[in-house]
């Protein structure tokens, strides 16, 4: 088997007394479509800010690529190609829906004054493509029509949509969706699923994605992560998974449907 | 004549209000695009006066580079402010930068033999030798009189004017570009533009140093107009003149700044010429204050009823 796209060794995050994060470990395979998956406050969204960089890890240590990243600052992650979006969108408001996929692209010469003062054409160059990349991923959301609006007219479910096609712009190698189908329409969730296997299948894009949604789990993933009170408690194809009697336990005796 | 009427004391208002463009710009773009609670804005106003009027008068610096070099130590200046304090909370860099005005202000004030002490600049070269510094800039000045055929105020007006404009468009045009995109980012949600790999803390520190210089630029006009000055000129109440200005114009654009200072610049100096009753019955001191008192009510009133400034945007204020 090769190098997994990510290592999540022992890691430990608490508030105060409660161990939200308690000695997880997993692997994400390189180009998977990995489901992570458990019960409200098992501590997915918690893990998922310990290998962003928006939470320190107390213990343990997570690899990216091989690499540790578990010191690293937020936007370095995000730079070296592991970017993840947000449980409750992080929709910049006062900005018009196409600056926020504007402002995502990676290597923007024209974000640097060094680049703006000393070589403005290749700024204004790059800031074209962006342009027809980013209009592009808004026609594949479906907010083509908003993109002059401002960010904060959308729906919740259309900021979703935002910050996947926000998500997509940074060119990741490896995706972190927290719930990324909450309050989306169902057509449009459909259709944000479909994407995610053409890009795995096309770009070899690997996906983490944390989803209640047990059907779609079982329909997307390759594989599935179980965590509970801060723990994996299990993980495997979703077959083993759904039969398994930690994972039926952990979901109160709610059994997946098949 | 009396003064309500006079061309030359509605020049110097204008001038002031150029001057004051300047400074609050620089509070724009630190807190109108970048977030940053910067209330010690003053010290960089007080650093750029300060270098050029110190390196002309004791080491016969030609003023120009002098000046220069007032707005390069400006911008270090927030540099040395931002690095240990722009990864504190929001509110624990605003107290900082306060601390940071105070202390220069202080030092300025007790080291004489460095700044001329509290007596200002006049005790630069040492006390009882009326110090300097603008020679140069009353011979360029004489040149932009003689060569426009305007009198001395005219000229001055020209001259800040014309700065402060372009400084206003540099500002507008550097807003909408993809750097200024990451600013505005950062104001919203930092930690949206992190999860994109945006250096939160490098954008906040430019912005700082960006604003630092036109806090400088502003210093160097107010040195020139006044001939001279000592540390209280850079009392922290300088620093919410150039606040006010700003959110009475309007947040988040440039050009709302020039506009925001010129009222502000017109109520201030316009309440001097309340001699009507009840105002008469007021001494000139106490009609001093009362400045003050007409810019807070105006203040209060447009967050009543316009809390986007005159010119800010509404729907920019209500989105969530
Ligand atoms: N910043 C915080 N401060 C204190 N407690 C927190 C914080 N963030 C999360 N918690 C707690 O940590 C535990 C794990 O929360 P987390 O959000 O990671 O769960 P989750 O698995 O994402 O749940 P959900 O499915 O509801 O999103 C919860 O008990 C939560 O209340
Ligand atoms: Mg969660």
């Amino acid at each position: 088997m090769s190098t997994p796209i990510l290592a999540v060794r022992e890691v430990v995050r608490t508030f105060g007394g409660l161990r939200a994060v308690d000695g997880a470990s997993f692997d994400v395979e390189q180009g998977s479509i990995t489901a992570l998956i458990g019960p409200n406050g098992a501590g997915k969204s918690t893990l998922f800010n310990v290998v962003s960089g928006f939470l320190s890890a107390e213990g343990g240590s997570v690899q990216f690529e091989g690499r540790r990243i578990d010191r690293a600052p937020s936007h370095r992650i995000a730079r070296r190609g592991l970017v993840r979006t947000f449980q409750v969108p992080r929709t910049l408001t006062r900005l018009s829906v196409l600056d926020n996929v504007l402002l995502a692209a990676s290597g923007h010469p024209g974000e640097r004054l060094s680049g703006l003062l000393l070589r403005p054409a290749r700024a204004r160059a790059y800031e074209r493509k962006t342009r027809h990349r980013a209009h592009e991923l808004l026609e594949l959301v479906r907010l083509d029509k908003h993109a002059q609006d401002y960010a904060g007219v959308l729906s919740g479910g259309q900021r979703k949509l935002l910050d996947f096609a926000r998500v997509l712009m940074t060119e990741p190698r490896l995706v972190l969706l927290d719930e990324p189908m909450a309050g989306v329409n169902p057509v449009l969730g459909r259709q944000l699923l479909e994407h995610v296997l053409q890009l795995r299948a096309e770009g070899g894009m690997t996906f983490l994605f944390v989803e209640h949604d047990l059907a779609v789990v079982m329909e997307a993933s390759d594989r599935v992560i179980v965590m509970n009170e801060g723990r994996v408690i299990a993980s495997g194809t979703p077959t083993d998974v759904r039969s398994d009697e930690r994972v039926v336990d952990a979901y109160l005796g709610v059994v997946p449907p098949t | 004549m009396s003064t309500i009427a006079s061309f030359g004391f509605w020049s110097f208002v204008g001038i002031v209000a150029g001057i004051y463009t300047l400074f609050a710009l620089g509070v724009q773009v630190q807190f109108g695009f970048a977030g940053l609670l910067n209330f010690g804005h003053v010290a960089f106003m007080g650093i750029g006066a300060y270098t050029m009027a110190i390196l002309v008068v004791k080491e016969d610096m030609n003023m120009w580079a002098a000046a220069g070099c007032g707005v390069l130590l400006a911008m270090l200046g927030g540099v040395l402010l931002g690095l240990p304090t722009l990864r504190l909370r929001a509110d624990y860099f605003a107290i900082t930068t306060i601390a940071f005005s105070e202390i220069l202000r202080y030092v300025a004030t007790n080291e004489d033999r460095l700044t001329g002490g509290s007596q200002g600049t006049i005790n630069l070269a040492g006390i009882g030798k009326t110090a300097q510094y603008d020679d140069q800039w009353r011979s360029f000045l004489g040149s932009v009189e003689s060569g426009l055929h305007v009198g001395g105020d005219v000229a001055m007006l020209i001259v800040v004017w014309t700065v402060a404009l372009l400084a206003v468009v540099a500002v507008w045009l550097m807003m909408k570009t993809p750097w200024g995109r990451v600013l505005k980012s950062i104001r919203e949600d930092e930690d949206a533009a992190a999860s994109l790999g945006k250096n939160v803390f490098a954008y906040k520190l430019q912005a700082l140093v960006v604003g630092a210089a036109l806090g400088a630029i502003a210093g160097l006009f107010y040195a020139w107009q006044f001939s001279y000055f000592s540390p209280d000129d850079f009392a922290p109440l300088l620093t919410f003149f150039a606040w006010m200005i700003v959110i009475l114009g309007g947040l988040g654009k440039a050009w709302t700044v020039p506009v925001g200072a010129i009222v502000f610049g017109v109520i201030f100096a316009g309440t001097r010429f309340f001699d009507f009753p009840p105002f008469s019955l007021l001494d000139s001191t106490e009609r001093a204050y009362l400045r003050l008192i007409v810019i807070g009510l105006v203040i209060i009133g447009l967050m009543l009823f316009r809390p986007q400034g005159i010119f800010g945007s509404r729907r920019e204020m209500v989105l969530e």
